[in-house]
């Protein structure tokens, strides 16, 4: 016969685990109650109109209810499955830097395991940058490296033998080698400058990479589009480029995402700092990781434009005149 | 006995845990969706617990007349575009600002005779909620290759006919609840905060707050005093009815619903476009200061160059252009 503080034990012991049996099996049917996001957007496509609302009609399938209220949840939910994506974005102070990075966030706000390596080109971190990634609700990194002013010339001008923001990425590309040395979470690289423009497709095109992905980019070298030449076997062979296609790789920044393990694997390789001629920058550190061929077209065999190198106006601040007309308190 | 108290204790818990959740174990008999009842009896996991209950709410949803309505206002967004290299990369990267924003209503007028396949796909794949029109420019109105950007005033036609559609389309959706909303003119390159349009979903009239990066200065706003506007802070023609920028203020759909006649006149001078709608829709100390009493930069003025094809058109001379079946 089991004593009674034997028995009072037992229950202390089997309560909480059999509590967090039944927690367990509540989670395996929380994918039932979740709002599937493309389902909402179909139905909301005419002006005005009723939302459509589809339904299988099969009691063992899983019924899908058509909100009418769109859910926002920024950024969408982690997931377990889905490679991380790594973007390093340079930055620097100008006028339009609070809104170039705004309009960014708002696009990556709607990619799921997006982790965003922000790398500002200044002395410390800036209080502007280091409350708007706050207030983003993004996964961010915020990291800073000047680039060495060139003192022989008058002004505030950062060396001009070192192309701009290749500090800033050789900083990032430093800082996932420590972070994930022993670590093998899966995910991919991507040098995204805050003022192009990106589709959303692109960074679901750009999560298969198993080197090097590659893709082409529109408003670059002086063409609608340069790309990469694709052959019947699906294999790069060359670039479709008119300023020096020769180049080892004809690509601009924005045309290529490379798996993370194999940046990890060749820590010797980074963006050339001095020495490289104009638009050799790409090819400085995609050369010491892959060959023409291992590199995978994407955007349906390099046929798809899905992200456009836009560049923004700079802004004519004559009205400010020489003392500053406007508050400098403001923040723009 | 061990076994007889885990038991127990699995039963209690999950009894104790459901419901918590409310949720309720209920079935449908005869007239249910599947054309067949659910005996409870038989399985009795949370699975087909969530199932039942999912049942009961679009069964609810299906026996509405109309979808529950949100407590939010529509903001009506009237766009004008007009086809140019950077055309999908603005709209693209304006559609992704306007995913966030609940209860958006994009009105995208383009400047064209017709509408053009390029965005017509874009709005369909774009997942908002927009109504697609076309209106083109007189050519003695329209902007040529090289004209400077301030020359003639651009959007006029289509941002009227934006308001004329809106005007058109309320009248078939009665009662209160169809003049409820905002009116904003938002050009497809600027760049905007989310909490803009939060600030401006509570316009009663007319609401400002300032622009950055716009009349060439850092940013232009309205001086708030005492929680009413006072002045405006720009560095050009302060002297104008209302010296603002197209972005920096928004309309509450009642007011142009009242105003039938109020829309903005193509002929005004330079500058004056806004205050053209404007004048005939409220005073200045009727505005409705937001952003912090106009002390935070939540919209920027912002201006994409134009892409250098020096190389594209030295290629279309010879023949070898880039395929103009890819869109850019």
């Amino acid at each position: 016969m089991p004593k009674r503080r034997d028995i009072l034990a037992i229950v202390l012991i089997v309560l909480p685990w059999t509590l967090l049996i039944t927690v367990w099996h509540q989670s395996a049917i929380a994918p039932l109650l979740a709002i599937r996001k493309d389902e909402g957007a179909e139905g909301r496509r005419e002006a005005g109109g009723q939302d459509s609302k589809e339904y299988c009609a099969s009691d063992k399938d899983i019924v899908e209810v058509v909100r009418t209220e769109y859910v926002y949840t920024r950024p969408p939910p982690w997931s377990d499955v889905l490679p991380t994506i790594h973007i390093i974005t340079p930055t620097y102070s100008r006028p339009v830097q609070k809104a170039e990075l705004t309009r960014i966030a708002n696009t990556f706000l709607h990619v799921p395991n997006l982790h965003w390596i922000l790398i500002e080109d200044s002395q410390r971190r800036t209080p502007l940058v280091t409350s708007l990634l706050r207030e983003t609700g993004l996964n961010y990194t915020h990291l800073n490296v000047e680039t060495p002013k060139n003192f022989k010339i008058r002004g505030d001008t950062r060396d001009p033998r070192i192309p701009r923001g290749t500090m800033q990425r050789n900083l990032a590309l430093r800082w996932l080698r420590e972070t994930f040395k022993n670590n093998s979470q899966p995910g991919i690289v991507y040098f995204a400058d805050d003022d192009n423009s990106y589709s959303l497709e692109l960074f679901e095109e750009m999560r298969s990479t198993r080197k090097v992905s590659v893709w082409p980019v529109a408003f670059v070298g002086g063409l609608r589009y340069e790309s990469p030449k694709v052959n019947a076997a699906g294999k790069v062979y060359g670039w479709k480029a008119v300023f020096d296609p020769h180049r080892p790789f004809a690509i601009d920044m924005a045309g290529f995402a490379i798996n993370l393990k194999l940046i990890l694997s060749k820590p010797q390789a980074y963006f050339k700092l001095r020495g490289v001629k104009g638009g050799y920058q790409e090819s400085s550190l995609l050369r010491e990781l892959v060959t023409l061929n291992d590199l995978e077209p994407k955007a349906a065999n390099c046929t798809k434009i899905l992200v456009w190198h836009t560049r923004t106006e700079k802004p004519v601040l004559v009205n400010e005149g020489k003392k500053g007309f406007t508050d400098p308190n403001m923040e723009i | 006995m061990f076994i007889i108290f885990y038991y127990t204790y699995i039963e209690i818990g999950k009894h104790l845990y459901f419901s918590a959740l409310g949720t309720n174990h209920r079935c449908f008999q005869g007239d249910s969706l599947w054309g067949q009842h659910c005996d409870c009896a038989e399985h009795d996991l949370p699975k087909d617990r969530a199932i039942s209950r999912l049942q009961e709410e679009l069964y609810r949803l299906q026996e509405k007349k109309q979808p529950p309505k949100s407590s939010l206002s529509t903001i009506f967004v009237i766009t004008p575009t007009y086809a140019r290299l950077v055309q999908k990369a603005e709209l693209t990267r304006l559609s992704q600002t306007f995913l966030h924003v609940p209860q958006l209503h994009w009105i995208l007028v383009e400047d064209s005779p017709r509408k053009t396949p390029l965005v017509s796909n874009f709005l369909m794949k774009s997942g908002l909620t927009y109504t697609h029109l076309n209106v083109p420019t007189a050519k003695e109105r329209k902007l040529q290759e090289g004209d400077p950007s301030w020359l003639k005033p651009r959007g006029v036609e289509q941002r009227n006919e934006g308001l004329r559609w809106l005007r058109e389309d309320r009248k078939t959706e009665p009662g209160d609840n169809g003049q409820q909303g905002v009116v904003y003119f938002a050009d497809d390159d600027n760049t905007y905060s989310l909490q803009l349009f939060e600030e401006m979903r509570s316009t009663q009239r007319v609401s400002v707050w300032p622009v950055g990066l716009v009349g060439g200065m850092k940013f232009e706003s309205p001086v708030v005093e005492g929680g009413k506007v006072v002045r405006f802070h720009t560095g050009w023609r302060p002297s104008r009815p209302f010296p603002m920028d197209m972005a920096g203020f928004a309309v509450s759909l009642r007011l142009v619903l009242a105003n039938p006649d109020a829309c903005f006149d193509g002929e005004a001078p330079m500058g004056f476009l806004e205050s053209s709608l404007l004048k005939g829709l409220v005073t200045a100390d009727e505005l409705e200061p937001k952003a912090d009493n106009c002390t935070k930069v939540l919209v920027w003025h912002t201006r994409t160059e134009k892409p250098k094809m020096k190389r594209e058109e030295a290629l279309q001379v010879q023949g070898l252009g880039s395929d103009p079946a890819v869109e850019v």
